[in-house]
């Protein structure tokens, strides 16, 4: 199985035997969010939208599969969401098959696809790799698989000597502590249970990936393995073990 | 024939009881020239009755037809609406019977509702409240009796968005009330001809200016480099005058001065951060002679005429020439005086810059006060008030009235790009031609009628000590602070552990590199001119042509005559000079801050393109400090210099600032003109790197730009200079660090990023591999191996035991192979681990370091290190190759 990385995306295409490619946390709606917040944005879901075609004409996958959190408005959709939501979906289904594993903010989201397109939420394994949104326990069948994951919008700010040089989307990839998922044990093979977290899709959304790792606030990230985990940024460039990225004193002697 | 004989009997006995027996010379021309209905520009200094000046003969006209409120519009920065001022005006209204009233900001609610129902004939407001007028159904109402408009200090307004903001306004008055007179007030500038202009659009005016230059007398003093002598100099010249004025240039210096002074017991301090009682009673108390002496740091914030002053000091060079003719013609008390000031000067820059500047004040070579062009934020906010004010209206009319300002005539390309991105905000609607208001705007408006921007402060608190520390301003928060920065505030080292509401929590930080928090916008440029002549003084080293005296021509000629013992090359107006420190390389060049700053930045975007690091700047006027790694010399800086095509230097400083606190800090403040984020957003969800891509390529990127490089740094004058430098005008040398090149004060520091992300990158690969673990095993006598870290292996690496080079770099978890390899006996699988690991030492043996770096990056065996190296690259190039090469390994890698 391999994996190529888009950063013009970001999107991932893993290509086993069929070729799937992957994006998540679409967000489309979220300028409404932004509106009542105060910040006044346009829609960008038209930019968003040409960006992933772009993707799929590149890849040309089997399958396009939206990782969760395609939509943002909760508890439910937005006029916003209302208006373009249709349309963006009708013109992704022209061009290549879909299917949605629903994320948190999926609230509704059924309404927008065919019943062949919707996937479990709480994971699906397609050729081997198991893929979930990433807000619960992810199902039992999915242990000791590669998971591929998104609702983390890990983002990583690299710093120099003076200061935030680079911020860009990012990969988190560890292995996973099974028993604290609440997997069975098994023997075998198989290995650790993996997950590989997605940045998200949307380009206004972001979360720093060492808040993440420091103060986890969903299953899978409370189970990974600070000591293993690492990151690469969104066009697969491998940056390093997440340690050392994380505290580095610019005041220490290297 | 006294103008005064012709007008109203009631003014003329206002005018016995005042006590002038006479009018003053601007009186007496300004006058006639108002009564006849003439537009008027009029320049004098404070205190010479410039108020009464074009007060007088409006109350004139005024009794002579009365209109009803509003009549007269008396407009105001808030700042000087002193006491003193209403109070004059005040009396003169109640013995003329007209009716006067203030609205401002902090006007009473019952105040405010007093002038909707029975308008004053004269309202005194400021520009922003005219703005709200306009909002008001009833208030405007009253604006079609407007007669006549008296902008005081216009100099000021004229020279900043306000004022840009102001003159539509003007325009926008008209269509209530027709053409009305124009009186502008303002102090001595360069360009009083512009200033009518700015006030009048294309009608016509007139200019009355007092030549009030002659009567200054200016002496330039010098009494050592330490502050206790300095004072003391102020004390002795105390004694030697009566009631002494002096002005300080930060708040910082007044309390230090006040401070020094204090056992005297007859000198306060004042100045705007003091409590409103404090700053009137140091005001009473001089004017009645209890003190002797006050130290203050603005001539605006003096409340009331505070009475009869001898002499005026000026502590350390007033940078501006009009800043010292302002503050100097103070002394004196009527105007046939004299106005006599002592500028001391406070080291040697500061005391060239001062003989440069008193020449110029009494050659009356003022500065020209520059209004912005075109200012995108500032017709934003309009159009977003015309489009409350009248519903609907097309651009068509609102064109119209642009065209009158001298400003925004013929912006029409601006106005639609304007248009077209606040409604992309939703701050208005756009029916084709035809602007609609919102439901947002009004709210807008109410949170945004002034161009002034609201700076927050946020809390300091010190975790260690448990208290608050200090504030920062916001802009800088904004752009700078995350958990685990390091800053620099009150003199100390400060790490970020915490964000949190209008707080940020701290520890204590060793020593570092950091970026420091912005000065709370105390520090005054110095003019490129003024620069200029001290460059051109320090060559001809004429001091006593300068009107001082000979300690102080003693103390530069003595200065200079040490940089030549040293041999140092000295920086003046036709020579720059780089020198090499510890730490740093000083760029000396003689061209005032503003083209200094863009000159900085270019240089250090340059250096950190050619050479990969970051490179940290700090500006003055005469000099620009780079913070750069050993490596780097005076001599690559010379380089750079030498090879700049002053063509490029505006398009080298966007791609440059597009990436620093400052540009993304304007980028947030323009674009809340604009709507875009609500004063109260918490924009804290979107960080600003985000917000500086939305805006990309949009009127407000450009406006952010167009601020940047007026109001910051000079553009043209960096590249005039550049250009100067490539004509042979002006040679550029290189020298050891001198005393002049270590002086200096900064006043700015920003830190330049490396243009590329791509830096960011290799350097976060280069930290991995220098301490990635690895294991070093001879593959000769198969009897050593070792435990290390890349970073430390020599250049090349050889046993201890045998002497060979063959040496196999392996991964830790790799180790276990070695032992394998050695065996006596071997299998197959075996033999083809020794295979791999002797071409592993081999690779180590023909490429030394650089092949241990290679090996030890992540899933690069011997084929890929080997292909790595037959790149034959070095440096940054020699790290990509090695990302490419992981990147490979990673999109196959089998354990995924």
């Amino acid at each position: 199985m391999i994996l190529e990385f888009l950063s013009q995306g970001p999107a991932l295409l893993v290509k086993g035997k069929k070729r799937v490619l992957v994006v998540a946390d679409l967000h489309l709606g979220i300028e409404s969010d932004l509106d009542r917040h105060g910040i006044h944005f346009r829609s960008r879901t038209k930019e968003r939208c040409e960006r992933l075609e772009t993707c799929i004409r590149e890849t040309m996958p089997d399958l396009l599969l939206l990782l969760g959190d395609l939509k943002h408005g909760i508890p439910f959709p937005s006029r916003q969401e209302h208006r373009e939501i249709p349309d963006f979906v009708e013109q992704l289904r022209s061009l290549v098959p879909l299917g949605i594993v629903p994320g948190n903010h999926d609230v509704a989201v059924e309404q927008y696809f065919e019943l062949g397109e919707l996937l479990p939420k709480e994971g699906v394994i397609i050729d081997g790799t198991a893929y979930v949104h990433g807000h619960m326990y992810p199902a039992l069948s999915l242990a000791g698989m590669l998971i591929i994951a998104g609702h983390h919008h890990p983002m990583v700010c690299l710093r120099d000597e003076v200061g935030c040089s680079l911020r860009s989307p990012a990969y988190l990839f560890s292995p996973l502590n099974d028993a604290c998922l609440g997997f069975p044990t098994r023997e075998g093979e198989k290995g650790r249970s993996r997950v590989l977290l997605m940045p998200s899709f949307n380009e206004l959304t972001g979360y720093d990936i060492m808040r993440t790792v420091k103060e986890p606030f969903s299953p899978i990230s409370r189970c990974l393995s600070r000591e293993e985990a690492e990151v690469l940024l969104s066009d697969g460039t491998f940056l390093g073990p997440i340690q050392a990225l994380e505290g580095y004193e610019p005041d220490q002697q290297p | 024939m006294s103008p005064i004989s012709n007008l109203d009997p009631r003014i003329q006995a206002c005018i016995r009881t005042r006590g002038f027996e006479e009018l003053s010379e601007i009186q007496n021309r300004a006058i006639p020239l108002v009564a006849s209905g003439r537009n008027l520009i009029l320049i004098a200094p404070t205190g010479t009755g410039k108020t009464e000046s074009a007060m007088i003969p409006v109350f004139d006209r005024m009794l002579k037809e009365r209109t009803g409120g509003f009549t007269t519009l008396y407009i105001t920065p808030l700042r000087s609406l002193n006491r003193d001022m209403l109070q004059r005006l005040s009396w003169w209204c109640s013995e003329l019977g007209i009716s006067v009233g203030v609205r401002h900001g902090d006007t009473k609610a019952a105040e405010r509702r007093k002038q909707a129902l029975s308008p004053p004939d004269l309202l005194i407001t400021t520009p922003e409240t005219l703005q709200a007028l306009f909002m008001g159904k009833v208030l405007r109402k009253h604006l079609k009796n407007v007669r006549y408009v008296v902008i005081d200090e216009i100099h000021e307004l004229a020279g900043s968005k306000r004022g840009s903001q102001l003159s539509i306004a003007l325009e926008r008055l008209i269509s209530y009330t027709g053409e009305f007179q124009r009186i502008g007030l303002s102090a001595t500038v360069g360009n009083p001809d512009e200033m009518g202009r700015f006030l009048c659009g294309k009608r016509d005016f007139s200019v009355v200016a007092v030549p009030v230059i002659k009567r200054l007398h200016i002496t330039v003093e010098f009494a050592g480099d330490s502050f206790e002598r300095q004072a003391k100099w102020v004390s002795d010249t105390i004694d030697r005058f009566g009631s002494t004025l002096i002005f300080v240039n930060t708040r910082v210096t007044a309390e230090a001065l006040g401070h020094q002074l204090f056992y005297r017991g007859d000198v306060e301090v004042h100045h705007g951060s003091l409590s409103r009682d404090v700053r009137i009673d140091a005001e009473e108390r001089f004017k009645s002679g209890a003190i002797k002496a006050l130290i203050c740091t603005s001539s605006m914030e003096l409340g009331i005429d505070i009475g009869h002053i001898e002499h005026v000091i000026q502590f350390g060079s007033p940078r501006e020439v009009s800043r010292l003719v302002q503050r100097i013609g103070r002394a004196g008390h009527q105007l046939h005086a004299i106005s006599r000031g002592t500028i001391l000067a406070l080291g040697f820059d500061d005391l060239l810059e001062s003989l440069v500047i008193a020449r110029r004040a009494k050659a009356g070579e003022v500065e020209d006060v520059i209004p912005p062009r075109n200012p995108a934020d500032v017709l934003a906010n309009q159009v977003a008030g015309l489009a409350v004010e009248y519903g609907r209206i097309s651009k068509a009319a609102i064109m119209a009235i642009l065209d009158r300002t001298y400003t925004f005539s013929g912006c029409g390309a601006l106005l639609d790009d304007v248009c077209t991105q606040i409604a992309e905000h939703r701050l208005i609607r756009l029916e084709g031609d035809i602007v609609c208001t919102t439901l947002r705007a009004r709210r807008y408006l109410a949170g945004n009628l002034s161009m002034i921007h609201d700076e927050k402060k946020v809390h300091v608190f010190d975790m260690v000590s448990r208290r608050t520390v200090g504030t920062l301003d916001e802009s800088f928060v904004v752009g700078s602070i995350y958990t685990g920065a390091v800053f620099i505030t009150k003199g100390q080292l400060w790490r970020v552990l915490d964000i949190d509401e209008g707080r940020i929590t701290v520890e204590p930080a060793r020593r570092v590199k950091g970026e420091l928090p912005s000065w709370e916008g105390e520090q005054i440029p110095v003019p490129y001119g003024i620069a200029r002549e001290v460059g051109a003084l320090r060559r001809n080293r004429r001091f006593s042509a300068y009107h001082t005296d000979l300690e102080a021509c003693g103390f530069a000629s003595g200065f200079l005559a040490e940089m030549d013992k040293n041999r140092s090359r000295i920086a003046t107006d036709r020579m720059i000079v780089i020198e090499d420190s510890e730490e740093a390389v000083i760029c000396n060049i003689c061209a005032g801050h503003k083209a200094n700053e863009a000159l900085g930045r270019v240089i250090s975007i340059l250096l950190s393109a050619r050479f990969g690091t970051t490179v940290g700047i700090e500006i003055d006027a005469y000099r620009v400090l780079l913070s750069l790694p050993p490596a780097i010399r005076a001599s690559d800086v010379r380089d750079i210099l030498v090879g700049l095509d002053p063509e490029h230097i505006g398009g080298i400083l966007q791609l440059a600032m597009k990436r620093t606190t400052l540009f993304k800090w304007k980028l947030v403040q323009i674009a809340k003109k604009f709507g875009a984020i609500d004063p109260d957003a918490d924009y804290e969800r979107l960080s600003t790197y985000k917000l500086t891509e939305v805006f990309e390529n949009t009127v407000v990127q450009k406006e952010a730009y167009r601020e940047l490089f007026s109001v910051y740094m000079d553009v043209n004058t960096a590249a005039h200079l550049m250009a100067l430098v490539k004509q042979g005008d002006c040679a550029i040398e290189r020298s050891r660090l001198s005393i002049l090149g270590a002086q200096g004060l900064f006043s700015s520091r920003d830190q330049i990023a490396p243009p590329t992300p791509d830096q960011a990158v290799i350097s976060t690969l280069r930290r991995r591999i220098d301490q990635q673990e690895i294991v070093l095993a001879c593959m000769n006598c198969r009897k050593w191996k070792s435990h290390t870290v890349a970073g430390r292996v020599q250049d090349q690496p050889s046993c201890p035991k045998c002497g060979a080079r063959l040496i196999a770099v392996l991964k830790p978890y790799e180790e276990p192979l070695f032992a394998l390899a050695s065996k006596k006996e071997k299998n197959s699988e075996e033999k083809a681990v020794e295979a791999r690991l002797m071409r592993n030492a081999n690779i180590v043996l023909s490429g030394g370091k650089k092949a241990v770096l290679a090996l030890a990056a992540k899933g690069i065996g011997p084929e890929n290190a080997s292909r790595v190296l037959s790149t034959l690259t070095e440096g940054d190039a020699f790290y990509k190759e090695i990302l490419k090469a992981e990147r490979n390994y990673i999109r196959t890698r089998k354990f995924w």
